[in-house]
């Protein structure tokens, strides 16, 4: 039986063709055995690749959605647009209920910041407001001086001929500090303003009242402190309880 | 990676052990060809060094036999042929040696390996049961189904060896 398994398996040999395809594909895929030793990482190079696509996915998504500058809006309504590096506008926050109704009634997500800032300065609601007499706030802020300046300018440059419009840049720390108190940057520099001459000013009064009020605010309560100063200058006998910081503004007081 | 000269020795020395090797496990030409071009760029890329011909020959049964096994085990490859088929392949065999192929090629697949090395390549049992990391019993008792089925299919002459 071993004769005869021996005798059958020696009658079967590797073809020649066989065997000379085998040395061109061998040739073919050494190029010519001068390619470089294979490593055993490279087994590890698709899994390498995939990892690093999904590294740039995820670090372009987390790029692109973190903002770089927040613009802040204020009239009565009060929002703020996060931009990214790319000018591009990657959230909005409203800060009251017109800002919320502003914010819903303009589509300003992942619009450039200047398409947004115009978007809203043309909507008829911030139109009316301006007619009114009330004024708008636009704060840039961010962690770069020189971007933020850039951006000011093309503010500016979007805003020019409107009335009652003021465009300037605060610091990334100020801005910090008036989210804390649930306000846009407008309005919390509106308040320290506010707070300078009336201490008892709390951030939700604030929040309620338009810019116009509050700057007709502002005006009534410095020209109430000169005249004390005045009366102080000339009457020595007045009342230390009677100097008028107890006064508190009405929404929809006169400033006059 | 070894150099172009040593790879066509290996291919000179064992391609008619690679060929019978596939020739009991895969049904055609076209899958011989791919084994072949597996068996040999692995051995143009290993960088086993060989402590002699022994163990270069070893290495190289037990390279084939896995390929085939992966190429046969692949999803696209599950595909059955009749005994007729395989016999179809050394179509030049006399009808003697014809009979004795068809009898180990109907062999359960594990016992085929282990028949040809034993009595082709006249190696023991334990140096079968090294090669194809199996317990030196379990080759034993695959010897001695094997004898028996062949025996049963080609006569009373298989204790001959």
């Amino acid at each position: 039986m071993k004769h005869k398994l021996q005798q059958t398996f020696n009658l079967i040999h590797a073809e020649e063709e066989l065997k000379e395809q085998t040395k061109l594909f061998l040739a073919n895929k050494t190029q010519g055995y001068s390619k470089c030793k294979q490593t055993r990482f490279k087994p590890l190079i698709p899994i390498a690749i995939c990892v690093l696509a999904v590294l740039m996915i995820v670090g372009g998504f987390q790029i692109y959605f973190t903002p770089v500058s927040v613009i802040s809006v204020d009239v009565n309504p009060s929002v703020e647009l996060a931009v990214n590096c790319f000018d591009t506008v990657v959230s909005v926050e409203e800060y009251n209920e017109d800002g919320q109704k502003l914010k819903d009634a303009l589509n300003l997500q992942f619009l450039n910041y200047i398409d947004a800032v115009e978007k809203i300065i043309k909507d008829q609601t911030i139109q009316d407001y301006l007619l009114q007499d009330e004024v708008l706030s636009i704060v840039v802020t961010g962690s770069d001086a020189q971007k933020d300046e850039e951006m000011l300018a093309a503010i500016r440059n979007c805003t020019a001929g409107q009335k009652n419009t003021y465009c300037y840049r605060a610091d990334a720390d100020q801005v910090e500090a008036a989210h804390a108190e649930g306000l846009s940057y407008g309005k919390y520099r509106a308040f320290l303003e506010v707070q300078a001459f009336d201490p008892d000013i709390t951030p939700e009064e604030i929040q309620k009242m338009s810019m116009r009020e509050i700057r007709e605010l502002l005006a009534h309560l410095s020209n109430e402190t000169a005249n004390e100063v005045i009366d102080d200058g000339h009457s020595e006998n007045k009342g230390a309880g009677d100097n008028g910081a107890g006064h508190r503004w009405q929404k929809g007081q006169s400033a006059d | 990676m070894r150099s172009e000269e040593s790879v066509n020795n290996a291919i000179a020395q064992y391609s008619d052990m690679i060929r019978r090797l596939c020739m009991l496990h895969l049904k055609n030409y076209a899958d011989t060809e791919d084994i072949f071009q597996t068996v040999f760029l692995k051995y143009v890329l290993s960088s086993v060094s060989f402590e002699n011909q022994e163990h270069e020959k070893a290495w190289l049964i037990r390279v084939t036999i896995n390929a085939c096994k992966d190429l046969l085990k692949s999803f696209f490859r599950s595909r059955t042929v009749s005994i007729d088929q395989i016999a179809e392949q050394p179509a030049d065999l006399p009808p003697d040696n014809r009979e004795v192929l068809e009898a180990v090629l109907s062999l359960p697949e594990k016992y085929k390996d282990v028949v040809y090395l034993y009595y082709y390549e006249e190696y023991t049992a334990p140096q079968i049961g090294r090669i194809l990391g199996k317990n030196v019993n379990t080759i034993y008792t695959i010897l001695n189904r094997s004898k028996k089925i062949l025996r049963d299919k080609l006569g009373g002459d298989v204790y001959e060896a």
